[in-house]
């Protein structure tokens, strides 16, 4: 690497780092770097400018300025899946929900292309880029979120998409389903198709359902929301269900698979399917959620296993399958961590600092990870579960005795709370990850 | 001679480490957790409190505020004597004593400007 060039810097920084303190010094790391030259102490990739790889970028530079990053990441705003139920109720803008890559750039000198990753080679450690152009890179980093399993459910494919919307991506599936809901009379129905696990976002189809009901509530009163559903239980059941209740009597009505709620063909143009034991459902406005897997980048690099997701060192987030790759965010198996952007945000900060030590060549720490999921029933009813997670025999765990739902009798002030501390998490995860806040 | 004047390398090295240890144990008060340690649980804070804890707004910021304060919210968070709490009494579960002092500690260190 260049900068054993500067052995005087070098053999200090490996001095700081030997002493586990590079990293709350970075401006002493920068000096050292550049001191007498542009050395790089590194090349990283990252793929993926979500919740996952924006954060990794950010807190790599955190740790170490004079480690070169480059985030690859086709969109210049990224729209977040968190809030996006809020767009679809008419509670808030699309623009609300955006985010763009100045701060990354102009105040962490992350290099930021907007291209898409096309292949990987992990040999020759290099990414082409539909731009014609490669990068070369000593560490990689993919936080590629999800795919959708297009024709996992017979006639659901990209086409079919643009008819009855996943809006699992938001941006402009997030309108296209809005302009349905839009365009229901009172009294029709919306449905909505969710996968088995595992999937994005564990509690976000119910949150849906919840902010979709506040809408019709208010303009559409006699319509009815119906959730065929893949799994017989979900997440913050209990919580969702009571609050239902409470806010929208019976216009929500869930059913589980086991009372035939898996849907297995869809007809998009009549907003019609059909589940497993051959019952139709027709809405007015259709959201089919299908099954998912990594992201393709993961494939083309080779670290997805046969399920489709990715395996990782759970100390380090790098790939179990291949050396210098490293994973974060939805397209990894991380259970019991959910596919969350809080999750992929924590994760990010843990590969961030195992990519800052290797490089230093010390021992990653020992990882922490937190997790808290809001949900909002109505924009002023919030519920939420959190755990904190680390690694026990190799393996990912929840802290016991630490977690854990909101209270089910929890009065109406803290539910009030919990919506404004949603909204709070919000602004302050997006400030966290891409430096813009609301 | 200048040679002579100049501390020997290894001696140089010596110094900083006695510099860097001794920074370190005025730092936090568990000894055991390392600084580097430190700022890495303390990321798991910036997904609501913003990066480096600066971030006020609903939830509030926790940078530059006294150690003691701070310590005291989360050893009451962690031990369910803090009413009407929503979700900290959660998540403070899942750190030591120490971890939750070295948090504190981590915090008051930082400018909120």
């Amino acid at each position: 690497m260049s900068d054993q060039k500067n052995t005087f810097s070098s053999s200090r920084r490996q001095l700081l780092k030997g002493l586990g303190l590079v990293s709350i010094f970075p401006a002493i790391s920068a000096c050292a770097a550049t001191g007498t030259s542009k050395a790089s102490a590194g090349r990283v990739v990252v793929i993926g400018g979500g919740f996952g790889g924006a954060t990794a970028a950010k807190y790599i530079k955190r740790g170490n300025p004079a480690i070169d990053v480059t985030l690859v990441e086709p969109n210049k705003t990224f729209y977040t899946c968190p809030f996006s139920n809020l767009v679809l109720a008419g509670e808030r803008q699309l623009d609300s929900i955006g985010h763009n890559y100045d701060e990354l750039q102009q105040v962490y000198g992350v290099k930021v292309v907007h291209a898409l990753a096309q292949d990987i080679d992990p040999v020759a450690k290099r990414v082409s880029l539909s731009d014609g152009q490669t990068l070369q890179y000593d560490k990689l980093l993919l936080s590629p979120g999800i795919d959708m399993r297009w024709n996992a459910i017979e006639g659901y494919d990209e086409a079919a998409a643009e008819l009855a919307p996943h809006a699992w991506k938001a941006g402009p599936q997030t309108l296209i389903l809005r302009q349905q809901l839009e365009a229901m009379e009172d009294g029709d129905t919306f449905i909505m198709s969710v996968p088995g696990n595992p999937f994005r976002c564990p509690p976000g189809p119910y949150e849906r359902a919840s902010l979709v009901a506040h809408y019709l509530k208010q303009h559409k009163p006699r319509s009815k929301i119906l959730i065929l559903d893949g799994k017989d239980n979900f997440s913050k059941q209990g919580l969702f269900t009571a609050g239902w209740q409470a806010h929208y009597g019976d216009m929500i009505e869930w059913v589980s698979l086991s009372n035939d709620g898996r849907v297995v063909r869809v007809d998009a143009a009549r907003k019609e399917v059909e589940t497993e034991f051959g019952t139709r459902h027709q809405g007015a406005a259709l959201n089919i959620i299908p099954p998912q897997k990594a992201g393709f980048i993961a494939d083309r690099a080779g670290v997805t296993d046969q399920s489709g997701w990715v395996p990782v060192n759970p100390v380090t987030f790098e790939s179990t399958q291949v050396k210098d790759i490293y994973v974060v965010g939805d397209a990894t198996v991380a259970a019991p961590m959910p596919k969350s952007g809080f999750a992929a945000n924590a994760q990010g900060k843990v590969a961030a600092s195992a990519i800052v030590a290797s490089f230093a060549g010390i021992t990653p720490l020992d990882p922490v990870w937190a997790n808290t999921c809001y949900s909002l029933i109505n924009p002023d009813y919030g519920i939420s579960v959190a755990d904190v997670y680390r690694v026990q025999d190799n393996q990912i765990i929840s802290v016991e005795g630490a977690g854990g739902l909101s209270a089910a009798d929890a009065s109406d002030n803290i539910r009030r709370s919990e919506a404004a501390y949603a909204v709070g998490w919000y602004n302050a995860i997006s400030q966290d990850t891409w430096g813009t806040k609301l | 001679m200048i040679r002579s004047i100049l501390p020997h390398k290894h001696t140089l090295h010596k110094l900083l480490l006695v510099t860097f240890f001794a920074g370190a144990s005025t730092f936090s008060h568990a000894e055991e957790i390392s600084s580097a340690q430190v700022k890495l649980i303390a990321g798991t804070c910036a997904n609501c409190h913003g990066t480096d804890g600066k971030l006020a707004g609903a939830i509030p910021a926790i940078a530059g505020r006294p150690s003691t304060v701070l310590e005291a919210q989360l050893l009451a968070y962690k031990q369910g004597l803090q009413p009407n709490t929503t979700v900290m009494d959660r998540i403070a579960k899942g750190f030591s004593d120490a971890e939750l002092s070295a948090l504190a500690d981590y915090f008051a260190n930082i400018n909120k400007d």
